[in-house]
């Protein structure tokens, strides 16, 4: 217990939120401070988060480093933090996408710096308070939180067309989780009213042990499902998705990738399924449907995109697909293959976005009809969008090509036909982006390339410096799962454990 | 009168006294309109502090924890006023409200030409009677509380009387709150007739063998009991009764139209928990339904109409409406629940919650719209909001969070407040489990036009970027004072929950 008194879970959270005050201090002209302040601010999140693996033990089950403080206590409502492998990855994963998106912005966004920096500092507390909360209360706060500083990233900063695309995500979201806050109320309430105390009614550790009645079960499941379904996006809620990415600026769309979509599966993984085990049995049978559906669906419609980035979006859905198919099959090998392929859809979507944002930033342009023969000007380039490429369609070797072969594993060993539509969908998906790459890196410089001239510059520095971390990632990661997989393997035991001997009914309405 | 009864009666008596030297300063040294509004506020905030101490709070909070203190008690110790925790919290709130107004107000009529001396002094009288209802247990005194609330109200619409619309808006205000008023008279004269009694207690008690059974409800006791519904609703907005509220919200000065807003509303929900809650509680199974249906309406249309709105006071108008909705699923909640359940009181403590924060936030709201119309001539069309965010940050910043609350995003203000109400009435459970569902919807469709004024005032340029927005030092107090309420609360959650859960006990 190498960092033991300090309560590093909260320093992780809320020191992006200490870079934003400090922001919000100094004057407007003082650019290079203010984005100094906000690169400080995301690597010693990053610090902190890596400094959580020290003291972390895989082989414990439950919550590790948990912190405690009563907060609302006449509703047993805490602020309440704690840690398991599931968590650490994704949070790891947030702070490393982070900083590199703050740096990534340094560019692109030629306004109002310090307002936007302001906003994703408090966008990045939101989201690893997300994986760290312990108290459903303040899980949905954090969740909720997530959502202000998104609309003004895609409102301010975005497209032409933002404000219809920042409206719509905001509207869906909104529906979604406000009536998972009813959800969780009901739930407290319900436990309240069996124990006769206020008392841990919204501790998740407490209430996942609780078994609710089967009729709350069904409809609370039915109000989560709601709400992260909508953000993972699952087909048919996933209409915002294209819009708000084509819209977003580069580093926006590259958290709302990364990390943004991975809310609402670890939403599942970590709530839905061990607060409501029963009711997750009874509908997961159309939800491996519906995720089958936005795999081939995705995949379809990515094969038609003009635009890079509507592309590399609907693409997400389809890789989202695999993720839910993975969690609702309800096996280990399928489970953990969604966690990881959580975290390589993270890394490479990631590194995607940011490679359509650097030709966005010469060019002004997404379509692939203008593109053409960029193989010659800009080598580099080339070089690394092929890379992760070959990452997105699952090429061996490399991160994504374990994730979604554990979760066909897993979703063979219960249900052959659905593993066999799946595994259909990988060759649709390396037709899509094949056939994309093709069209943008190979043969003849194009016309409107070429009417460029000496702006078609390959990468910066510090354009190199945002991807090549993510190079290292996605190859780690593809030699070594292990990496992931070993921290992951108690909490997914744990959870499918709750899902397949669900305590049903053990108290009142 | 007995020390007691000095005691109970103190604040109100302050605040009239207030008024009163507000006229003579004006009448000493004419014209002084920043002086009146150091008087004003500062007499306020010296009004609150003896409210805190006259009145019983929860022990810890309270400087002077006790049970309170009764004005006449008749012989079973009820008084005709009483000022137990729910009276002192409403009280603190009302005074609250006028503080805030009187900070907001003079930025704007200054440059308009309006006597600040006038409006100070009616908005104190008007506070007074809303002060009177807060502690009212008297069929009589609720009466005389509401017309001394209503009628400067009447007299603050009409105050740029030179305007068209201000004079349109107070006339539709009078004429519809004196017909209502007449309603609740009548149904307040049939309860009285019925029971024998003008005293809430001596109600009560009568009507509890109502609901015991042993004597059935009268066709002219059902008779008043719609009556009052009726009345009531009119006074606090509530669908199908509202269609004062947004011509006389558009066309008041807006500093009035942020009172108008909050003030009378909340000064009516406390006439609805001293006549409802308290004398009326008996019969509640046959009120609740009125209250549910009430309440699924309001939301739902205020909210859908107020997406059409194009200037601002209008749509605030209409999203007061929605938000007088949420109230009612707090009552509702109560009126739904078992007696003497944990769900009857969380309804209540539910309502105490939302009306502070709502005044809060929507008073905040509207100083911003006041703040911005500072120059004459700057309409409140949503257009005027264009590229706020730069031209003047302060005001983007603080409107956007009020903007925020009134949606109910975390960790506003606004947010604990909807969470609150929800919470209660899914305790409560049946068709007021479904009324917080439909809350939350209403929320989410809400959301659509709170957030177009953000966008305006973040994604779109001003026709004329340069043209800043300068803040009076009493307006950047005030909201600087409301936003520290609505983003920081969390930190004060349980003291707060400590006063409306005392507030609360004292009515049950």
């Amino acid at each position: 217990m190498v960092l033991s008194g300090v309560p590093l879970l909260t320093v992780v959270t809320f020191a992006p939120l200490v870079g934003a005050l400090l922001i919000a201090l100094v004057p407007r002209q003082r650019e290079g401070l203010i984005r100094w302040l906000a690169l400080t601010a995301a690597v010693v999140a990053f610090v902190a988060s890596l400094a959580l693996l020290v003291d972390f033990r895989p082989d414990i089950a439950g919550f590790q480093a948990v912190e405690e403080v009563a907060w609302i206590p006449a509703f047993g409502i805490e602020y309440k933090l704690g840690l398991d492998g599931i968590s650490l990855v994704l949070v790891i994963l947030t702070t490393t996408l982070s900083a590199i998106s703050i740096l990534a912005s340094f560019g692109p966004i030629k306004s109002r710096m310090k307002e936007y920096l302001i906003s994703f500092l408090i966008l990045e507390v939101g989201l690893i308070g997300v994986f760290l909360a312990l108290d459903l209360f303040l899980f949905y706060i954090f969740w909720e939180i997530v959502l202000v500083p998104m609309y003004l990233i895609i409102g301010i900063w975005g497209g032409a067309n933002r404000i219809y695309a920042t409206l719509k995500f905001v509207l869906y979201t909104l529906v979604g989780s406000l009536l998972m806050l009813v959800a969780i109320l009901a739930t407290a309430f319900s436990f309240q009213a069996a124990t006769g105390s206020w008392a841990g009614a919204f501790d998740f550790e407490q209430l996942r042990t609780f078994g609710f009645d089967p009729g709350l079960q069904f409809l609370a499941f039915g109000a989560f499902f709601l709400a992260f379904a909508i953000k993972v996006p699952m087909f048919p809620l996933h209409t915002w998705l294209p819009d708000a990415h084509v819209e977003a600026p580069t580093a926006g769309s590259v958290i709302l990738a990364a990390v943004m979509l991975k809310l609402g599966a670890y939403g599942f993984i970590r709530f839905a399924l061990p607060l409501f085990p029963q009711a997750a049995q009874e509908w997961a049978p159309a939800i491996i449907v519906l995720s089958l559906i936005a795999i081939i669906y995705g995949a379809i419609v990515a094969l038609v995109q003009p635009d890079l980035k509507k592309l590399v979006a609907y693409s997400s859905v389809s890789h989202m697909g695999f993720v839910t198919l993975g969690i609702f099959i309800f096996q280990e090998q399928g489970l953990q293959g969604a966690i990881l392929q959580m975290v390589n859809h993270g890394v490479i979507t990631g590194a995607l976005f940011l490679l359509v944002g650097v030709i966005y930033e010469r060019t002004h342009d997404r379509a692939i009809a203008k593109m053409g023969g960029l193989a010659a000007p800009t080598p580099v380039y080339a070089a690394i969008f092929g890379f992760f490429m070959l990452a997105s369609l699952g090429l061996p070797g490399m991160s994504g090509f374990v994730g979604e072969f554990l979760v066909l594993l897993g979703t063979f060993d219960v249900s052959p036909i659905a593993a066999a539509i799946a595994t259909f969908v990988i060759i649709l998906s390396a037709a899509y982006l094949m056939w994309m790459f093709q069209r943008v890196v190979f043969g003849e410089l194009s016309d409107f390339l070429r009417g460029l001239g000496h702006h078609l510059t390959d990468m910066t520095p510090r354009e190199l410096l945002t991807v090549t971390p993510l190079v290292g990632l996605t190859l780690a990661l593809g030699v070594a799962p292990g990496l992931v997989l070993d921290l992951i393997a108690m909490p997914v035991t744990e959870v499918l454990a709750r899902v397949a001997a669900p305590l049903v009914g053990a108290a009142g309405p | 009168m007995s020390q007691n009864d000095i005691l109970a009666l103190l604040p109100l008596i302050l605040v009239v006294v207030l008024a009163m030297a507000v006229i003579v300063v004006d009448m000493i040294v004419p014209g002084r309109d920043q002086l009146i509004s150091a008087l004003a506020v500062t007499g306020l905030a010296a009004i609150m502090v003896v409210v805190a101490v006259c009145g019983p709070l929860p022990a810890g909070i309270g400087l002077l924890p006790g049970a309170g203190h009764q004005v006449f008690p008749d012989a079973v110790g009820a008084g005709v006023y009483v000022r137990d925790q729910m009276t002192t919290f409403l009280d603190l709130l009302f005074v609250f409200i006028a503080l805030l107004s009187a900070l907001f107000a003079v930025d704007y009529l200054k440059p308009r030409g309006l006597p600040m001396a006038e409006f100070t002094a009616t908005l104190l009288f008007a506070i007074s009677g809303a002060m009177l209802l807060a502690g009212a247990r008297d069929l009589l005194i609720l009466f005389l509380g509401l017309e001394l609330l209503v009628l400067p109200g009447y007299m603050l619409a009409g105050y740029a009387k030179r305007d068209g619309l201000s004079t349109e808006g107070a006339v539709k205000y009078f004429l519809l709150g004196s017909f209502s008023s007449a309603i609740l008279l009548f149904g307040l004269a049939l309860v009285l007739g019925y029971t024998g009694s003008t005293r809430v207690a001596g109600v009560a008690g009568v009507l509890a063998d109502v609901a015991a059974g042993s004597t059935t409800l009268a066709p002219g006791l059902a008779m008043g009991l719609a009556l009052l519904t009726t009345g009531v609703a009119f006074k606090i907005a509530a669908v199908p009764f509202h269609y004062w509220t947004p011509d006389a919200y558009q066309g008041s000065p807006t500093p009035v139209t942020g009172y108008l807003s909050v003030g009378p509303k909340i000064a009516a929900f406390a006439l609805i928990l001293r006549l409802f809650v308290e004398a009326l509680a008996p019969l509640k199974a046959d009120w609740v339904g009125a209250v549910i249906i009430l309440a699924a309406v309001t939301m739902t249309l205020g909210n859908l109409v107020a997406i059409g709105q194009d200037n601002i006071k209008r749509m605030l108008g209409y999203s007061s409406i929605a938000h007088t909705g949420y109230m009612l699923v707090g009552l509702a909640a109560f009126a739904g629940a078992p007696a003497g359940s944990v769900a009857e009181q969380q309804g209540l403590e539910a309502l105490f919650f939302y009306v502070a924060v709502y005044a809060f936030m929507n008073l905040g709201a509207f100083a911003c719209v006041s703040a911005l119309q500072r120059r004459p001539g700057v309409t409140s069309q949503i257009g005027s909001f264009a590229g706020l965010g730069r031209r003047a940050p302060l005001l983007g910043v603080a409107m956007t969070l009020f903007l925020l609350s009134l949606i109910g995003i975390p960790p506003t203000a606004g947010f604990f407040g909807k969470a609150y109400v929800i919470l209660a009435a899914v305790n409560t459970g049946g068709w007021v489990a479904a009324l917080a569902v439909l809350m939350t919807l209403n929320a989410a469709a809400a959301a659509f036009y709170y957030l177009r004024v953000v966008v305006y005032m973040y994604m779109r340029e001003a026709p004329d970027p340069a043209q800043g927005v300068p803040l009076g030092l009493f307006t950047r107090a005030g909201l600087i004072i409301s936003a520290v309420a609505t983003a920081l609360s969390l930190f004060v959650l349980t003291p707060f929950i400590d006063i409306v859960r005392g507030a609360a006990q004292a009515l049950l």
